[in-house]
């Protein structure tokens, strides 16, 4: 559903040059959630950008559903869902108005919106807010509106970057039932994160990405057994030392 | 999955970005609570200024010492021998002022102008000799009681010209007054033109104010609120988006400038100001409404101004930072309009801002040249067209969405890494310095030259070479230092081959001529053009410049600007601006800059030259292209500029030729058809000497090689 080739990026940041991303490869399947994993800095929002079209690419792609950003920006920007969590809203708006600006954004019809916005709040919770203004909401409901916003035109994957940063246990809560909810739904999930406890439970499968390039991929199980370790925290330490 | 469904997407977009901006309470302050305030209080204001600029109704007071005096001066003015001659009356206004004497007890009459309650004191001494000595006392700095005494002064003249008049009459009855003068006035009224400039003047500022606060808002805020990223990344293309938001600005603009335009006259009708702005007593709507025409075109360009600024931003702080220095330099050409005899014709109808204020001008005094405003109201929605295709190019583009910043300091420190060119960056802030150091160098040497007394035309022609190769030469010089590019590379120091410098030589020798065409048709079309005092100007500097050897001229005239320039505009200019931009739009561009520099001469602006220089930027911009090399650019620059001045300095030797070499005069016809045939050679040898090389030397190709990390710059 999602494929990431060989993707490639520099910066040069005052004199010197950065490899942001190094030859890195991976693939999402429907029904699957993938932890993108590493320190900060180690490439996540970089890589999750260049796949949105936001960022091009030195070289390599990414592909969705048989689409590539390089090629068709537009099929892959409207077959993909994206929450981050600096995400904000528009103040001045009321959550509906806001939502269905974004499913007008994605090109979907309004009787559609309408439907989804009805269904998505109901299922996030949010139905008595859609008619409040968006600045008046607190940390947690501003956060189901950024999750109900990256699902309104139904996407087929769905790409979260930090989503549970600055949440307290009741938003990660909702984090982890969103992530759930997508699974049952058949939705291909990515999750940037440096929470490696909470990837643990909510991935099925990992990539463990350090200074850009991917240093170890597959299962926890298949991970275990790599590195001798239980957890994915002391997997990381062992390869921050090496 | 998702179907598109575009239908009524663009007019839903900037009905979500008006609800936005409009819902927002700082956006109602500037639109509404501004021009209630405002109003008023200026209308107060210019009340004030307007009562203490001169006489008030009822005249002037003057304080004397006691009834005596006061019945005395009561006598005086009320003589009719003390009124002005008719001709004196008709050249004032034919006014007569009125005067209020009056005694205060136990206060003399200079205390009681120096205390400011009258405004001029009067003092009567020697009233028994037969002459009396009259003192008046007026403030110093004070303009009503400097005037009411000078009234008072010239009163008593004309009393006492007329007493004696009448004793001469008397005495010797063949007396005939030597002679009879008399005062006419002709033309137009063109009193309170100033107001008229003010009050557009003060519209189109108020209506840039209402503007900042939604572009900023609806472009750096939505980054800064954290949205901006979640927009570009759904399908929507990018130019909607921003189209949706330029709307939502000129709509806001626009509304900001109708509450001011309605505010504006409500007061000055309701003050009684109204007949002094447009002379009539009815309420101008007309005008108005002409005059919001004009402030929806000048919205619609400022707006994508603004958008294109504040896109580039990263936050309101950033925005705001970029705006101020453009509202303040826009100001600049804005004040110019308030100059008395500016007018709108020539160069000023196509500057922005200015165009628009002087039209509106025109308009209130009912004097508007239809040509000119047409220019005017053209070129403004030119200018808008091309701010918002800039505006569409930046907004949400990948370099903004960039997490790297540069640091001050980073500016000044050279890079550990060389690299071959700069970057356009760095071309900026170069450019951005050489306009300032060209002015104090070259001003700075002029006031040596005359501090020292030495004008001999070759010191002067020495220190024109030093002014040019020391900002010019020096500043890209250093600035290629500075940022470790690579010299070869940056000034484009390729050798060309021979038959590109040959076809180069012929190129020059053919496009004075053109040049020179170029001038005549920018004469004729009013751009610029030189006024008979400029000619016979130039004429002098040409006569004068024949004291001094022919060597001299081309040395300081050709050779050196040849060499400083084109390593400038075609070196360090064109390889930093390719960088970025198509070969195509690095000719367009540096053209522009070789014309604009051609205009600043370090003390005047030379329009005229803005044209020819531009059209010769533009040759020599293709040649540099196709040959990859700075030298061809180098031969053409000195051919052109030394045939120039072979021509000028063996003037009358050359005018059994046929032609006059004055600026206003085409050249013949077989002149014409040699310059083009030696343009059309020369350009085909550069084309052909090139043909194999410009791919090779396609800068880009070499950019993407050596510096892989440019975009995150």
């Amino acid at each position: 559903m999602l494929t990431v080739q060989s993707l490639q990026k520099s910066f040069s940041l005052d004199d010197d040059e950065i490899r942001a991303v190094d030859d890195l490869s991976f693939r999402v399947d429907p029904g699957e959630v993938y932890g993108l994993l590493g320190p900060n800095g180690a490439g996540k929002t970089t890589t999750l950008r260049m796949v949105l079209g936001l960022v091009k690419p030195d070289s390599g792609y990414a592909e969705v559903s048989g689409y590539r950003t390089a090629v068709d920006p537009t099929a892959v920007k409207s077959r993909l869902g994206f929450v981050s969590a600096s995400d904000g809203v528009y103040p001045w708006l009321t959550v509906r108005e806001m939502l269905l600006y974004f499913a007008d954004l994605y090109g979907v019809t309004r009787r559609e919106a309408s439907d989804r916005c009805e269904d998505l709040a109901d299922l996030m919770g949010i139905s008595a807010l859609l008619d409040r203004r968006a600045g008046t909401l607190s940390t947690g409901q501003r956060q189901r509106v950024t999750l109900v916003r990256g699902l309104i035109h139904d996407p087929p994957v769905m790409l979260l970057d930090e989503p549970t940063r600055g949440l307290d246990v009741v938003g990660v809560q909702t984090i982890f039932e969103y992530i759930e909810h997508l699974r049952e739904v058949g939705k291909a999930v990515v999750v940037c994160t440096h929470r490696l406890d909470e990837a643990e439970r909510l991935c099925d499968r990992f990539g463990l990405l350090h200074q850009g390039r991917m240093q170890q991929t597959g299962t926890l199980h298949q991970l275990r057994e790599q590195s001798g370790h239980q957890h994915l925290v002391d997997m990381f330490v062992d390869l921050l030392r090496s | 999955m998702p179907v598109a469904n575009t239908k009524g997407r663009l007019p839903r977009l900037c009905q979500k970005e008006l609800k936005e901006t409009i819902r927002d309470r700082r956006t109602i302050v500037t639109l509404l609570l501004m021009p209630l305030l405002v109003y008023p209080i200026m209308s107060m204001a210019l009340n004030r200024f307007l009562l203490s600029s001169g006489e008030t109704e009822e005249g002037f007071t003057i304080c004397v010492s006691s009834d005596v005096d006061g019945e005395l001066l009561d006598q005086w003015l009320s003589n009719p021998n003390s009124a002005p001659p008719q001709a004196v009356a008709d050249s004032s206004g034919n006014k007569l002022a009125k005067f209020r004497v009056t005694v205060i007890p136990d206060e003399s009459p200079a205390e009681a102008v120096a205390r400011n309650d009258v405004d001029v004191g009067m003092e009567l001494a020697n009233i028994d000799s037969g002459t009396p000595l009259v003192t008046f006392y007026a403030a110093r700095g004070n303009s009503v009681s400097q005037a009411a005494r000078r009234v008072l002064v010239e009163r008593l003249q004309w009393l006492k010209l007329a007493d004696a008049e009448l004793r001469l009459k008397a005495t010797e009855p063949g007396y005939r007054t030597p002679l009879l003068v008399s005062a006419k006035d002709v033309g137009k009224v063109e009193e309170n033109s100033l107001l008229s400039t003010i009050v557009p003047l003060v519209l189109v500022l108020m209506t840039i104010t209402g503007a900042v606060y939604p572009a900023i808002d609806l472009t750096a805020g939505e980054r800064e609120r954290g949205t901006m990223e979640a927009v570009m990344a759904s399908p929507v293309p990018r130019g909607y988006v921003l189209f949706s938001k330029y709307v939502a600005v000129v709509a806001v603009a626009l509304l900001t400038a109708i509450a001011n335009l309605l505010a504006m006259f409500t007061t000055l009708w309701a003050g009684g100001l109204l007949g002094l702005l447009t002379g009539g007593d009815s309420f101008p709507w007309l005008t108005i409404l002409q005059m919001l025409g004009l402030l929806i075109l000048f919205s619609g360009f400022f707006s994508a101004v603004l958008l294109s600024l504040t896109s580039f931003a990263k936050s309101f702080k950033e925005a705001q930072a970029y705006l101020i220095p453009v509202m303040l330099l826009s100001l600049t050409p804005a004040m110019l309009s308030l100059m008395p005899g500016i007018t709108l014709s020539g160069a000023l109808t196509i500057l922005p801002l200015i165009n628009i204020v002087l039209l509106a001008r025109d308009m209130l005094s009912g004097s508007v040249d239809l040509n000119n405003a047409f220019v005017a109201v053209v070129s403004t929605f030119a200018y808008a067209a091309a701010a918002l295709s800039v505006a569409a190019r930046l907004f949400g583009s990948d370099a903004v969405t960039r997490t790297s910043e540069k640091s001050i300091g980073s500016l000044l420190r050279r890079p550990r890494q060389a690299t071959l060119r700069p970057t356009p960056q760095a071309a900026a802030l170069m450019l951005a310095l050489l306009v300032p150091v060209y002015f104090l160098v070259s001003n700075g040497l002029m006031q040596f030259i005359k501090a020292s007394q030495d004008t001999s035309v070759a010191t002067i022609l020495l220190f024109n070479a030093i002014a040019l190769i020391s900002t010019f030469g020096l500043v890209p010089v250093l600035a290629a230092w500075l940022g470790r590019n690579r010299f070869k590379t940056t000034f484009r120091l390729q050798p060309s081959g021979t038959l590109a410098l040959v076809g180069a030589t012929l190129l020059g020798l053919g496009a004075w001529a053109f040049a020179h065409e170029a001038f005549v048709i920018a004469d004729a079309l009013g751009i610029g053009g030189l006024s008979d005092k400029q000619i016979s100007g130039a004429e002098a500097t040409v006569a004068k410049m024949r004291e001094t050897s022919p060597v001299l001229l081309i040395a300081v005239f050709a050779l050196t600007p040849a060499i400083i320039e084109e390593l400038c505009f075609r070196g360090y200019l064109f390889s930093s601006i390719r960088r970025a931009v198509s070969p195509f739009q690095t000719i367009l561009i540096t053209a522009a800059l070789f014309g604009l520099f051609h205009v600043l001469t370090g003390s005047a602006l030379l329009i005229e030259r803005f044209v020819p220089s531009t059209l010769m930027g533009l040759i020599i911009g293709w040649v540099a292209y196709r040959t990859g090399s700075v030298f061809p650019g180098i031969v053409i620059h000195f051919v052109h500029n030394g045939l120039l001045n072979t021509v000028l300095y063996y003037q009358d030797q050359l005018s059994f030729l046929g032609a006059g070499f004055d600026d206003q005069t085409h050249l013949p016809a077989l002149w014409l058809a040699i310059a083009t045939g030696l343009v059309i050679t020369g350009a085909s040898l550069v084309w052909v000497s090139s043909r194999k090389q410009t791919d090779a030397n396609s800068e880009t190709s070499l950019d993407t090689e050596h510096n892989v990390g440019d975009l995150g710059n």
